[in-house]
């Protein structure tokens, strides 16, 4: 055997490649089909939430704004526990950004509120003083695109399996639904559900209106994505 | 023989003729510095050594007859004598087998680097300064260190002077603003208050015990100009009648029954910290990647701001 193959250099090389393949192969595949898996705690995104998620990327957030926090004393101190990786399963694509003009999001949901987000956006300096982000007035305007996000949970939760409308593991131990709509008038009132919520903690009167009339503005959807990052 | 010596001898001098005459004129050359000296003599033992070494082999390989047993196998007609392993080889050899055993079980595993072990150490050492540094200060030192918590984390909503930025928040100047108090009074409370399991009840459930009936659009006004004037001026008849059983005649509460009203303590800062709070202004999340200290802290600097 150890002869024939000194003899024929080409399937000695073949033979080493797949040795050293093998080797890779169970080495990295476990780990990092491990690492990937969705930590508990970790849930789908819902409709509204989906679609504060396309607002955010439409609008470049994660150009000044990261979602990646590294181990490091300063920064858990900052933004809280370190990021892992099985927290971006479903996130399509992740927003890590390599930049931080403003401050990481990956958890603002825990320490930032609805009401904080509706005087930020609308008018960064006014709660944060020095801030030199703009001024998001449209958001407040436009109107959010539900039948999109709907599209998108609908491809993901058939190509990737992601739970929707299944039982999904909280830290607590208790265990959460993601609803996601049958149809699209149905996927529209479920995002109708969460959005009324969210502006009953907000001031704004035309966005309140424009809520109670069944529209959603986009400043809802991201105030319902800002809200589910923790 | 004499000839490789020699040819050795004039390639040596050679050499280091041409090492001092490219580096004894520069500047910085060998002009006592003890540094260059020292690579000088480095260098002239290399020439030698270098020099002589092959010297050696190649009088081997012009002497040397191959003898011994050769062993079965043939290379490419290319065969290899049956030779003992060296000695030195072989505790090499061993050496490293030992070492290579060492290291997979125990070198590795134990003492291999990783962020994340990097950062528990960090934390662990960080919170070890921390508690031999500040476990037990008190007074001025604990409010100082109360304000630069206040400007890391609460400055934000609360502004640099904690006067709330125009209502943006709630003025932490003042124990309760008019708006705050009739918000509650109308609304009730609960925000799990120093051990206090009992809400405080709405407008629905508050009797002015003056009149037997229960508190008016007029009264509610009146108590909450009151609380916010820091209890004094009209009303102080509403709050005996209506809010004095469980805040106390002075306002400053009872243990486990309902909260100070009159001033700021550390204890109800802490308490919202921990549970964030809900009233007329927003919502406020709770501070948990704050630590114990650091909470008592910015309760201590909180209730400094309206002393």
């Amino acid at each position: 055997m150890f002869h024939w193959l000194e003899k024929h250099p080409f399937f000695f090389a073949v033979g080493v490649f797949v040795a050293i393949a093998f080797a890779g192969l169970i080495e990295i595949v476990p780990n990092f089909a491990q690492a990937s898996r969705p930590v508990i705690g970790t849930a789908p995104y819902s409709t509204l939430e989906l679609a504060g998620r396309h607002v955010y990327i439409k609008n470049s957030c994660n150009a000044c704004h990261s979602q990646l926090i590294r181990p490091f004393k300063s920064e858990t101190d900052r933004y809280g526990h370190y990021s892992l990786s099985g927290e971006y399963a479903y996130d399509r694509p992740f927003l890590w950004g390599s930049k931080r003009t403003g401050p990481d999001l990956m958890r603002v949901g825990n320490y930032r509120t609805t009401d904080w987000h509706e005087n930020h956006m609308k008018n960064p300096p006014s709660v944060v003083p020095g801030s030199i982000m703009p001024a998001y007035t449209w958001m407040f305007k436009n109107t959010a695109d539900i039948n999109t996000a709907y599209a998108e949970q609908l491809t993901v939760a058939q190509f990737f399996a992601v739970p929707y409308n299944k039982e999904v593991p909280m830290k607590d131990g208790s265990t959460k639904i993601v609803k996601m709509g049958e149809s699209v008038a149905d996927a529209n009132a479920l995002a109708l559900e969460e959005a009324k919520v969210i502006a009953a903690d907000m001031k704004d009167q035309d966005v309140k209106d424009a809520v109670a009339n069944g529209q959603i503005p986009e400043i809802v959807a991201l105030i319902a994505y800002m809200n589910s990052l923790k | 023989m004499n000839k490789l010596y020699l040819g050795g001898a004039i390639f040596t001098i050679l050499m280091l003729a041409f090492t001092y005459i490219s580096v004894g004129g520069s500047e910085g050359g060998l002009n006592g510095d003890i540094v260059n000296m020292l690579a000088v003599a480095g260098a002239v033992a290399l020439v030698i050594i270098t020099v002589f070494v092959v010297i050696k082999y190649v009088r081997q390989m012009q002497t040397d007859t191959a003898d011994g047993e050769l062993a079965d196998e043939s290379w490419d007609n290319i065969g290899e004598y049956k030779n003992p392993v060296p000695m030195g080889w072989a505790i090499m050899f061993l050496g490293t087998m030992v070492w290579g055993m060492w290291y997979f079980l125990v070198g590795y595993p134990v003492n291999a680097y990783s962020q994340i072990g990097e950062y528990n150490e960090d934390t662990a050492a960080h919170n070890e300064k921390f508690s031999t540094q500040y476990e037990s200060i008190t007074g001025d030192r604990l409010v100082e260190m109360g304000e630069s918590v206040f400007l890391a984390e609460c400055k934000v909503c609360h502004g640099l002077s904690a006067d709330g930025i125009d209502g943006k928040a709630a003025n932490l100047k003042v124990r309760l603003e008019a708006k705050t108090v009739k918000h509650v009074v109308e609304n009730g409370s609960n925000n799990h208050l120093l051990g206090s399991e009992m809400p405080m009840p709405d407008r629905n459930g508050l009797f002015n015990n003056n009149t037997g009936a229960l508190i008016t659009d007029a009264e509610i006004d009146a108590v909450s100009q009151f609380v916010a004037n820091g209890m004094s001026g009209a009303g102080a008849e509403v709050f005996a009648g209506a809010c004095a059983s469980c805040h106390g005649e002075d306002g400053k509460g009872m243990e486990y029954v309902a909260p100070n009203v009159a001033a700021f303590t550390p204890a109800l800062v802490v308490n919202v910290l921990n549970h964030g709070k809900k009233g007329a202004i927003g919502a406020m999340p709770a501070f948990d990647r704050l630590n114990a200290k650091q909470k008592e802290a910015v309760g201590a600097y909180i209730t400094s701001l309206s002393k």
